[in-house]
């Protein structure tokens, strides 16, 4: 805990919660990722493919973030939407190593943003092009492009890479959401 | 202190139900909160709980709405107050089955269970195997592996109890659990042990001798667990009632020896498996009735209430093994507890001497109005037994149940005393006319229809033998102003079975039956119209078979024998001897002291055991062309000895003309893989056998069947009884018994079974008739034939009926199969219908001198069948 997170604490304020759901194709890192934002001393060693959902928590230096992390396994990806009412932003991870299934990511990801409960919400997206750093990864340019990210007009965006093993490229997007969801507040 | 039931109280007590007056879309629609940030867990608790009272008090929800609510719900994950996730899980558990997607919880659920709060960890692993089905179980094994084998006993216990659950669906995977549950079963916690020696009984439960070896195993080094010694125990003598018999074995040792438990749950629960296996002699019995002995003087009430119930059920069987208690039991019977003084006297009653009933009768009566309708069946249970055993006393005893029959009381409590009434009519003839007259009085006031009709009958039955049936005529005539339409119905059957028997009787009984024909209800109208047409012919012939004596088929089969006609048209007439007979129930025992109220209803159109097997050997290509199956002989004939290598059972399967044998085989050898089985079989006598459909294969431990088909002697028609020679034939092929792996090459090999005898009772089915003189008149005595024997081996005429019961395997009609006490002569008659349909009847008269003298005559509407029996008794 970082000392203006003792302060709050002992001065009984309370930070703003905010409601994230972490999405993407199964495999991508999503559990990974959000594991590894949390304090280390809640962090467990052994992840295991998502069977459903699981919600996590993490604090930032301003905002407490409870995230669902969602199953990407094909099944439940309809379920997905289940959560999309309640979500204030949404994390989109891809497995940039994964060219052969960047097109079903593509259909997932417009499939999300045509859906009514997000199409005509100004909800923060930050996408991780996850997995740099294995070999046949592609650069976080790549992915945009390969996901037409250019035409997300009505929602502010942004694309980090990162390896979620290391914990390399998450800290810089947390940052970016954070800013965004303090903008949205004011 | 039981009390009795009282509307009052539950009308004034529901003001304080706060869910009373829940309305199940508004709680859904409450429920929408649940997708509000931040959560109010107190208020999401309370609305969960208002979901689970109404799914409990039955309420139906929709897939769509259960699926909305459930997701909802699932939100709720986000909070972490304790109250809410317990609820949570207890909602998991309820909808999991009304819900669509409810895996959508594994992951939250799988996180808490690992967790670090112990609160959530139990909870969690039955919330999540409640929602896993076989296909997700792979997923978790993992966790519930670690869970099972888990420090602390709850998540341990949790994790135990689910795989039970989960052994039903799921026995592969579960079974692999048991080195997790063996470790489990060593801990020190009381109920991990007890459920991890659940679990293992259960997953091993049909291997006999794992079982036993597991027993053997626990209780020579001793348990820490009260519970899984009772566990222990009843496995013990459930194996010890398979084995029949020999109690010379260390299971009965182990039971006897936890009489001696520092544990008064286990001490009672020895106790009671002592008294309830079957068989057993008194000096078994004595130890065991001794501890009882001791609880009866026991500070807690707990303890006096079961020692004295147990007593109370050893007592119908052994008396004499209770009467040591007396003095104990006299102590009971003013105890505070009612429960308790009930059972204490009727016990009592039951091992009492024939002058202390007026006294104990007083002292019950004294406080029948405060004990609950379940003891009140225990009073009239003891009274039914004594009645048997002192005929002396039913005139005060049937005066007792006279006044319990007037006053209020339930189904359960007011058939008891019916049932017990009329086994009091049947057992002694004085008592006949004041009983059917008090049963005549009760349904004038009777809220239940199935003893309104139950009593109907029997007045149609014994009302015209009595020397005034025409008193009798007003109470049913009654019935059929004054009911609903099944009691109406079942009057006009009484009806007519009084216009069938009584000629005097039979014009106004007419009249009777012509008001009835107009009844608003079908049911009711055309029994009225079928007897009045029957009736006008004015023909015993016709009275007997349709009236008298009912149908003898079973109701099933005939719907299906019509439906069957109806869809395959044919120039011959639909033949009513192709349908199958209704199995009678055998109910020879009954008079012994089997307590009325446990004799059960038979289910109503639940497939009988030879329906089944008629399918089954209905799917046989080589069994198509032997018409309907006649007969199947009651309980398979053991050919091998219990513990050998193959076990081998027979059922014997009656056609028109062939019989077919069925043999159920297991191989009992994990290290082989027999296959192409059959049976051999050879006969002494005519019958000839045709052909044999093999079992494929036969694994270690999995039953497999094979048929062997004979066709009957032609040449010689009577001679049906034979003795068949059986050998089994095989291919074996070894196999490694870990990895299943079997060789290709097989050697041919043969094993000895027991001789199987088919009798003349394998021919025969029984068939009640009600009315044994019209079904004689009605078959006539054209076919008669008559001889008369000595049986010289046989001393008392019981002996000579039993014997004759057994041999012919007919069925007694009229209660001729009991003998009345004191009499030289006896009459017993026998109804039942020979391989191919048609009646049967043996009249059967004995004389006892020095030996059993018989005089048989047999009568049908055919040659053959006569000529079977006397072939047989001769
Ligand atoms: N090399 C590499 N592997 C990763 C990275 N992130 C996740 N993984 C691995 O990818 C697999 C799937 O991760 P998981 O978090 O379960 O993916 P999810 O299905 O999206 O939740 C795991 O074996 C992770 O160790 C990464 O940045 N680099
Ligand atoms: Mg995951």
């Amino acid at each position: 805990m970082g000392l203006f997170d003792k302060l709050a604490g002992w001065l009984g304020l309370k930070k703003k919660e905010v409601h994230v759901l972490c999405l993407g194709l199964d495999n991508s890192g999503k559990t990974t990722i959000i594991n590894k934002l949390k304090p280390s001393n809640a962090q467990t060693q052994d992840i295991v493919p998502t069977i459903g959902f699981s919600i996590e928590k993490f604090k930032t230096s301003s905002l407490s973030f409870t995230v669902f992390d969602m199953s990407g396994q094909g099944k439940y990806r309809d379920l997905w939407e289940h959560y999309y009412k309640e979500g204030q932003a949404i994390i989109f991870v891809i497995d940039s190593s994964d060219k052969l299934r960047m097109v079903v990511a593509k259909e997932e990801l417009d499939t999300l943003l045509n859906h009514p409960d997000i199409k005509h919400r100004r909800l923060p997206i930050l996408f991780f092009a996850n997995k740099m750093d294995l070999r046949d990864a592609v650069s976080s340019v790549k992915v945009s492009q390969l996901l037409s990210l250019e035409n997300i007009k009505d929602k502010p965006w942004h694309i980090c890479a990162s390896d979620a093993l290391k914990g390399e490229g998450l800290q810089e997007g947390v940052d970016w959401l954070q800013g965004q969801m303090q903008a949205m507040k004011t | 202190m039981l009390k009795k039931f009282d509307k009052k109280d539950e009308e004034s007590g529901g003001n304080s139900n706060p869910f009373q007056h829940l309305e199940k879309s508004a709680v859904l629609q409450e429920a929408r909160v649940f997708n509000e940030t931040p959560i109010n867990p107190r208020k999401c608790a309370h609305i969960l709980t208002k979901i689970l009272y109404l799914i409990n008090q039955g309420e139906h929800l929709g897939v769509m709405e259960a699926t909305e609510s459930f997701f909802a719900m699932t939100k709720l994950f986000q909070s972490n107050d304790p109250t809410l996730r317990r609820m949570c899980y207890l909602t998991i558990k309820e909808m999991s089955s009304i819900a669509e997607d409810v895996i959508i919880v594994t992951s939250s659920l799988t996180k808490d269970m690992t967790g670090k709060d112990d609160n959530y960890r139990g909870p969690a692993v039955r919330a999540l195997c409640q929602i896993t089905d076989s296909t997700m179980l792979q997923a978790i094994e993992r966790y519930m592996k670690q869970a099972i084998v888990d420090k602390v006993p709850s998540v341990s216990s949790s994790a135990l109890v689910s795989s039970l659950h989960l052994l039903k669906t799921s026995y592969d995977v579960v079974k692999r659990w048991v080195n997790e549950a063996q470790e489990a079963a060593s801990s020190d916690n009381i109920m991990v042990q007890y459920h991890a020696l659940g679990l293992l009984y259960h997953v091993r439960k049909n291997d006999r001798l794992a079982v036993n070896k597991m027993l053997s195993k626990f209780t020579r080094h001793g348990l820490k667990s009260p519970f899984a010694y009772c566990l222990m125990i009843r496995i013990a003598s459930k194996l010890l009632e398979e084995e029949a018999g020999s109690r010379d074995s260390p299971l009965f040792d182990f039971i006897e020896s936890c009489l001696r438990n520092k544990h008064e749950m286990v001490v009672y629960e020895a106790a009671s498996a002592i008294v309830n296996l079957p068989n057993c002699t008194a000096k078994e019995l004595a130890p065991a009735v001794s501890v009882l002995q001791l609880f009866c003087s026991s500070p807690k009430a707990a303890l006096r209430y079961a020692a004295v119930r147990t007593l109370n059920k050893v007592a119908m069987k052994h008396p004499s093994a209770v009467t040591a208690c007396n003095l104990d039991l006299e102590n009971l019977v003013t105890d505070s507890n009612r429960s308790i003084a009930t059972l204490a006297i009727t016990t009592l009653l039951k091992t009492g001497s024939e002058s202390s009933i007026d006294r104990l009768m007083k002292q019950i009566s004294s406080f029948m109005s405060e004990i609950s309708d379940e003891f009140k069946v225990v009073v009239v249970q003891a009274i039914n037994a004594l009645c048997q055993k002192y005929p002396r006393k039913h005139a005060v005893l049937m005066n007792f149940l006279f006044t319990m029959l007037r006053e209020e009381g339930g189904f359960e409590y007011k058939r008891a005393i019916v049932d017990c009434i009329i086994s009091i009519i049947e057992e002694n003839s004085e008592s006949k006319e004041t009983g059917l007259s008090h049963l005549c009085e009760f349904i004038e006031d009777c809220e239940f229809t199935v003893l309104a009709t139950r009593i109907l009958h029997l007045l149609g039955q014994e009302g015209p033998k009595t020397n005034n049936p025409s008193k009798y005529i007003r109470f049913i005539y009654n019935r059929v102003v004054l009911e609903h339409e099944e009691v109406r119905a079942g009057a006009v059957s009484a009806l007519a079975k009084f216009g069938a028997q009584n000629e005097e009787m039979l014009p106004s009984i007419l009249v009777l039956l012509r008001r009835c024909v107009m009844d608003d209800d079908n049911e009711v109208r055309d029994r009225a119209t079928f007897y009045l047409n029957v009736l006008e012919q004015k023909q015993k012939a016709l009275n007997a078979g349709y009236i008298l004596n009912g149908l003898t088929v079973s109701i099933p089969g005939l719907e299906r024998a019509l439906h069957q006609y109806t869809l395959e048209p044919s120039e011959k007439p639909f033949d009513l001897k192709s349908v199958p007979l209704a199995t009678a129930p055998i109910i020879e025992q009954r008079a012994e002291n089997v307590p009325v109220a446990v004799v059960k209803q038979p289910e109503k159109v639940a497939a009988t055991r030879q329906e089944i097997f008629q399918e089954q050997l209905g799917a046989i290509p080589e069994f198509r062309g032997l018409g309907p199956l006649f007969k199947s002989s009651p309980e398979p004939v053991a050919l091998t000895e219990l513990e050998t290598e193959y076990v081998v059972r027979c059922t014997k399967h009656t056609f028109v003309s062939h019989m077919v044998f069925q043999f159920d085989c297991t191989n009992t050898l994990n290290d082989q893989i027999l296959e192409n089985v059959t049976v051999q079989m050879e006969p002494t006598e005519g019958y000839e056998v045709i052909g044999y459909v093999p079992a494929k294969t036969l694994v270690y431990n999995q039953p497999g069947t094979c048929y062997t088909l004979v066709a009957l002697s032609e040449e010689d028609p009577t001679a049906v009884a034979c003795t068949f020679s059986c050998m089994m034939k095989f291919t074996v092929k070894d196999c490694d018994p870990n990895t299943g792996e079997t060789d290709d090459e097989g050697y041919e090999d043969e094993y000895v079974l027991e001789d199987l005898e088919v009798t003349v009772a394998d021919h025969i089915q029984r068939v009640l008739k009600p009315n044994f003189g019209a079904a004689w008149d009605e078959v006539g005595d054209e076919f008669e034939k008559e001889e008369t024997f000595t049986l010289s081996a046989i001393k008392t005429l019981e002996e000579a009926v039993s014997n004759i019961v057994k041999f012919l395997g007919m069925q007694p009609c009229e209660r001729s199969d009991k003998v009345p006490d004191n009499k030289n002569s006896h009459t017993l008659y026998l109804a039942g219908v020979f391989r191919g349909g048609h009646d049967l009847l043996v009249r059967s008269r004995l004389v006892l001198t020095d030996t059993v003298t018989m005089q048989v005559t047999a009568r049908s509407a055919e040659e053959l069948p006569v000529d079977v029996i006397m072939a047989s008794v001769g």
